[in-house]
């Protein structure tokens, strides 16, 4: 009885069985119905945020298996992980997590083309979905920040991605802005409801843990004349002193009001 | 100097200019255009890749392909931009507008509603893109027959009435979609001609051959599924 209770109402699933058995009416009465007191325990609103645990379980994954290659030393010191492969590594253990936990009809996951990356500024976008329309409600454009000397380190070897037309003519189109700048642009020119984080493999003092600075109001520093680049973002964390959880962070992000600006700094890891 | 005129003094590029594969005489900025889930990205992969998967992954933003095609011996590379449907993206679309020589304005053969915001879509064309800009309405999906809604000939019907050519397509089934690109580069290049001939200061730097030498091909725009 108590797994009754607990239990999701899904409307469809019902359609489906009464379709299905098409039980006669005798069969109907002898059903076992809920107890009246069973209606007191439910909970009044239907779950629209019970991705949140999930989201927590995907995140989890990610950024453990993200840690592993981050803190991974080569003893030669010869060798170490590339920024792109660290950025494939949080997104694909992410995305697995999150297609066998079965939550992406709720809250989905959209990685960028390498044009897409250029244009926009983030390498994926996280999406909460609105039922039934699928439409996002809610959007998180994510772009990640790697250790400044990791980044160095591969500057001078030209990807064969650096080559082809397409990301060419991609970065023609934007040349005029940065990669911070113009993923502050495209969440801006979406609304409040689309928020920037900015995602930190690692940290100049803290270099194995995962860091984020998320706010949907990151324009109102281009207003005050301030340069969006890397120790503006960074200089979000010298003033704070709270760091949020990534299920705090969806929460902060569920339970605001419309139209409300939010900022907050969050540990991955 | 109008659109055409510029374009053509600007865009013979061959072993010239910056970035990319610079072998070209002309290069034309597509987009397509229309409401979400109306086959837009779909008809973009077949054209491109020559691929079809029926997952839906709705577009974020904008992305684009780049293509060649040749016309007359000559080499046209077209930069086509795959544009979000959903409102909340309007304001990144729409900027991409600018500069446009010619769009794909797609609805769904069945969905009524991607239809009747055909007239909304038209209107964004005139108001951010250039007026000598050229559309082609493509009504997608014309392999669902049974859930069709929207006739072919409601289909032509409108795309007279807005100045538009019209094809009824199939990313999936690879109906029409090469022809809707290649119908929409040739009104292009007619187009581009008209402006050379009206205007003879812009062939400073033009091409020496018309791109419309020879008859356009017969232009069949009925669903052959």
């Amino acid at each position: 009885m108590g797994q009754t209770i607990s239990k999701p109402t899904n409307p469809q699933n019902s359609n489906l069985s009464l379709k299905r058995s098409s039980p006669s009416s005798n069969e109907q009465n002898m059903a076992p119905r809920p107890s009246i007191f069973s209606t007191l325990r439910r909970p009044l609103i239907t779950k629209t945020n019970d991705f949140i645990p999930l989201f927590n379980d995907c995140i989890s994954a990610a950024a453990s298996r993200t840690q592993e290659y981050l803190l991974f030393k080569d003893p030669e010191d010869k060798f170490q992980a590339s920024s792109e492969v660290l950025t494939q590594v949080f997104l694909m253990t992410y995305i697995s997590q999150s297609v066998s936990l079965n939550m992406t009809d709720r809250f989905n996951c959209t990685a960028m083309t390498p044009e897409q990356r250029i244009l926009l500024g983030p390498d994926w976008v996280w999406a909460m979905l609105e039922k039934p329309t699928k439409n996002p409600r809610i959007q998180i454009a994510v772009q990640v920040l790697h250790l400044p000397g990791r980044e160095a380190a591969e500057e001078n070897n030209i990807s064969q991605e650096a080559c082809t037309e397409s990301i060419q003519i991609a970065q023609k189109e934007s040349s005029n802005k940065t990669t911070y700048e113009r993923m502050v642009d495209f969440c801006t020119s979406i609304g409040k409801d689309c928020y920037a984080l900015f995602l930190f493999l690692g940290k100049k003092n803290d270099k194995g843990n995962i860091y984020g600075v998320l706010s949907n109001n990151f324009e109102a520093a281009i207003g005050k004349c301030n340069k969006i680049d890397r120790a503006f973002i960074e200089n979000f964390f010298k003033g704070s002193r709270y760091l949020h959880t990534p299920p705090g962070m969806m929460q902060a992000i569920v339970t605001k009001k419309e139209g409300d600006s939010l900022t907050l700094m969050v540990k991955f890891s | 100097m109008d659109l055409y005129g510029k374009m053509a003094a600007t865009q013979d590029a061959k072993g010239k200019g910056e970035g990319g594969d610079q072998n070209f005489d002309y290069m034309f900025k597509l987009l397509i255009i229309g409401n979400s889930s109306v086959g837009k990205t779909s008809f973009l992969f077949r054209y491109a890749d020559d691929a079809f998967t029926s997952a839906f992954v709705s577009t974020v933003g904008i992305d684009f392909k780049v293509k060649t095609v040749y016309k007359n011996d000559k080499r046209i590379k077209l930069q086509i931009w795959d544009t979000a449907g959903q409102e909340r993206y309007r304001t990144i679309t729409t900027a991409y507008y600018r500069g446009a020589m010619g769009f794909i304005l797609m609805y769904d053969i069945t969905n009524e509603e991607s239809f009747g915001a055909v007239q909304d879509w038209s209107t964004q064309i005139k108001t951010y893109s250039w007026d000598n800009a050229q559309v082609v309405l493509a009504g997608n999906k014309c392999d669902m027959e049974e859930e069709r809604v929207v006739s072919v000939d409601n289909g032509r019907l409108l795309a007279e009435q807005l100045g538009f050519e019209f094809f009824e397509t199939s990313a999936k089934d690879n109906v029409n979609v090469k022809q809707t690109f290649e119908r929409l580069v040739d009104l292009i290049c007619d187009k581009m001609s008209d402006s050379l001939d009206s205007d003879p200061a812009v062939t400073t730097g033009a091409p020496t051959a018309k791109l419309t030498d020879s008859a356009p091909p017969l232009q069949q725009s009925g669903c052959n599924c």
